[in-house]
């Protein structure tokens, strides 16, 4: 068992800045996550959420500041870095299972292996294609393997989504609005699913591994965003500096559940008060760093802390 | 009401219906032309009679007076001549009665079904011509036809491919070709068709570079907005995620998910494509079925037109169902 360090932070952001001509969206924001967090970012709409996203994913680097994995500046997207988008989460010319297993399929060989060790490629393939299913199982989509996703719901789509990212083991996986836009009952299927994977977390945690999954939800739900995550972060332009963009205004563990645990949404009303006036209020203008104190706690409570 | 379903023998029937008045109109068309060339004949034939009436009486006539005539010589001569005339003007009588009576005048120009099966169908495919040249008509053609055809839409449906998949992938690209190929695919192509006719000698290659250039800017074109538009830069951003190389993502992301719509595209390109190709071959072929149907348009003789323009149109059908099956069998994802 490796010794426990204070702060293991898979993702960090130093003053990652960003702007659209006159429009300056992102002003120093720093940030950091650290393994087996389930992070849930909020903000108000238009506050430079999807500009944040894209930066950590690598899409789109920031103009200024950087982002780093493991300690490693990066500005380009990379296997290490899952994401799942609220729409075209899925390659419609693949099966959910073809879907799956394609990560393994690009990560795994190239274009040339394919192409030449068609006899060996064939064998990986259908390992591959077994090790999707297994996945899908557990995802509770046994059913679906040999469907196109234009056939499945839009929350089994998500589900397969969801799958794809992880039979990668991502060392960070984005999730962005995964749920906005599913039904109630789909929805809260799917948090569920969120939550075992925390569970996941702890049980690694108990068995001295590290986490496997560490997760940045962006969600504008914020009962979602209390519920499934451990740590609430809130992007917001109404602090003292907000003309010059937005910056985390919120950062604060939120409770963790059970995943057979009861919702008790009335233990969230508190928290989302809070919220509401930190990140969402453009009357309430502060210091950005008033609400953000999530890793004084954490470093304060150390032995306690999950993660 | 608007869009209201009907049933599948309704549609059916109300497609054969419409073939068989097709046939119908044809059918109208064609005996009233012909008919019209037999009225024509007869009256040329009744004229004609008339004249020769006049002409028998005149010869009567002049028996008359040859018989007064008293030199023996001079009569005998007379009277033998007159009696040449005789045998042809009643030789043409009969004729022509015969053509009063039974016009036998065939109209070329739309031509009866059975015309259209004896000169059209039976000539296009027994052997034709002198000893030294015999042919098909219809293997020669079509073969000679198809094959340009063919090779032009695989040479040209590739490059139009590779180059309009880089240019929606690599905006350098894009910018180098989107100016000519949005002015060439404004040009007619077959007003470049004198152009190719003098730059490359009359021979196979000139029939694919006019297809190849006739349908290369305009689809190409359309192959890299497809790539633009279709392709939600979600699922890029997504593949890069999954640890996709350029290439795998150019050809397992991209090419995958524009291949239905290339399919698509494709198919409606064969047409443009056969109206350069016969165009071209009516210019200066000597095989194709541009050349057959230039002959016989000299000629103005539709029989083996007609059974051309036939055949031209059930293989456009068959080649666009064959095409629509093969973008289901390979890209069932996409439905109809």
């Amino acid at each position: 068992m490796s010794s426990p360090k204070v702060r293991d932070i898979v993702l960090e952001c130093r003053n990652l800045s960003h702007w659209f001509g006159a429009n300056k969206v992102l002003k120093d924001v720093n940030l950091q996550v650290g393994r087996g967090q389930i992070v849930a970012l909020v903000g108000p709409s238009g506050c430079g959420k999807s500009t944040l996203l894209r930066a950590i994913l690598g899409t789109h680097p920031p103009r200024g500041g950087e982002v780093l994995m493991d300690g490693v500046a990066y500005r380009s997207p990379a296997r290490h870095r899952g994401i799942v988008y609220q729409r075209y989460s899925l390659f419609p010319f693949l099966t959910a299972e073809e879907n799956v297993a394609f990560g393994l399929k690009l990560d795994q060989t190239s274009l040339v292996y394919r192409s030449f060790n068609y006899f060996k490629w064939r064998k990986l393939r259908a390992a591959h294609i077994e090790q999707a299913g297994r996945f899908l199982d557990r995802v509770g989509l046994s059913a679906a393997k040999g469907h196109y996703p234009a056939e499945l719901s839009g929350g089994m789509c998500q589900r397969v989504a969801i799958a794809q990212a992880l039979i990668m083991r991502p060392k960070l996986l984005l999730l962005d609005e995964p749920f906005g836009a599913l039904d109630e009952a789909t929805r809260e299927s799917l948090q569920l699913m969120l939550l075992q994977l925390y569970e996941e977390n702890l049980q690694a945690k108990k068995r001295g591994e590290p986490a496997p999954h560490t997760i940045l939800i962006v969600t504008h739900e914020l009962n979602e965003a209390i519920y499934v995550s451990n740590r609430v972060l809130g992007l917001s332009q109404y602090h003292a500096g907000g003309r010059d963009g937005a910056t985390i205004v919120y950062d604060k563990p939120a409770p963790i559940y059970q995943p057979n645990e009861p919702k008790d949404v009335s233990d969230f009303i508190e928290q989302k008060e809070e919220l509401l006036k930190a990140v969402f209020s453009p009357n309430d203008i502060k210091h950005h760093a008033e609400f953000v104190s999530f890793w004084d706690d954490h470093d304060r409570h150390f032995a306690t802390n999950a993660f | 009401m608007i869009r209201q379903p009907i049933s599948r023998n309704w549609r059916i029937g109300l497609g054969v219906a419409s073939m068989l008045t097709l046939a119908l109109l044809y059918t109208l068309l064609s005996s009233s032309r012909q008919a019209a060339a037999k009225r024509d004949q007869q009256q040329v034939a009744g004229k004609k009679l008339q004249e020769l009436q006049t002409e028998r009486t005149l010869v009567e006539s002049r028996r008359t007076q040859a018989a007064e005539l008293e030199d023996d010589d001079q009569r005998q001569r007379q009277l033998s001549r007159i009696a040449n005339d005789e045998r042809r003007i009643s030789d043409d009588i009969a004729k022509f009665t015969r053509l009063s009576d039974a016009p036998d005048k065939e109209d070329l120009t739309v031509p009866s079904w059975k015309m259209l099966y004896r000169q059209g169908l039976l000539r296009s495919c027994t052997p034709q011509g002198a000893f030294q040249r015999k042919e098909v008509w219809i293997t020669t053609d079509f073969e000679a036809t198809i094959v340009r055809l063919v090779t032009a839409l695989v040479l040209g449906i590739g490059a139009s491919l590779t180059l309009g998949i880089l240019m929606g992938c690599f905006d350098p690209l894009d910018a180098f070709f989107t100016p000519p190929f949005a002015l060439l695919s404004k040009v007619p192509a077959t007003a470049v068709l004198p152009i190719f006719f003098v730059l490359i000698q009359i021979n196979f290659k000139l029939y694919i570079a006019i297809i190849v250039f006739g349908m290369l800017p305009s689809l190409a074109q359309s192959i890299s907005a497809t790539v633009r538009k279709d392709v939600p830069e979600e699922l890029i951003f997504k593949a890069y995620t999954l640890g996709a190389s350029q290439c795998e993502l150019i050809w397992e992301v991209i090419f995958k998910q524009v291949l239905p719509r290339v399919l698509d595209a494709a198919r409606l390109q064969i047409g443009p494509a056969l109206v350069l190709l016969v165009a071209a071959e009516w210019m200066v072929a000597g095989e194709g079925i541009g050349y057959r149907l230039r002959l016989f348009y000299q000629r103005t003789d539709m029989t083996v037109v007609f059974v051309y323009v036939f055949i031209l149109g059930v293989l456009g059908l068959a080649t666009d169902y064959a095409l629509i099956w093969t973008r289901r069998k390979l890209c069932p994802w996409f439905g109809d």
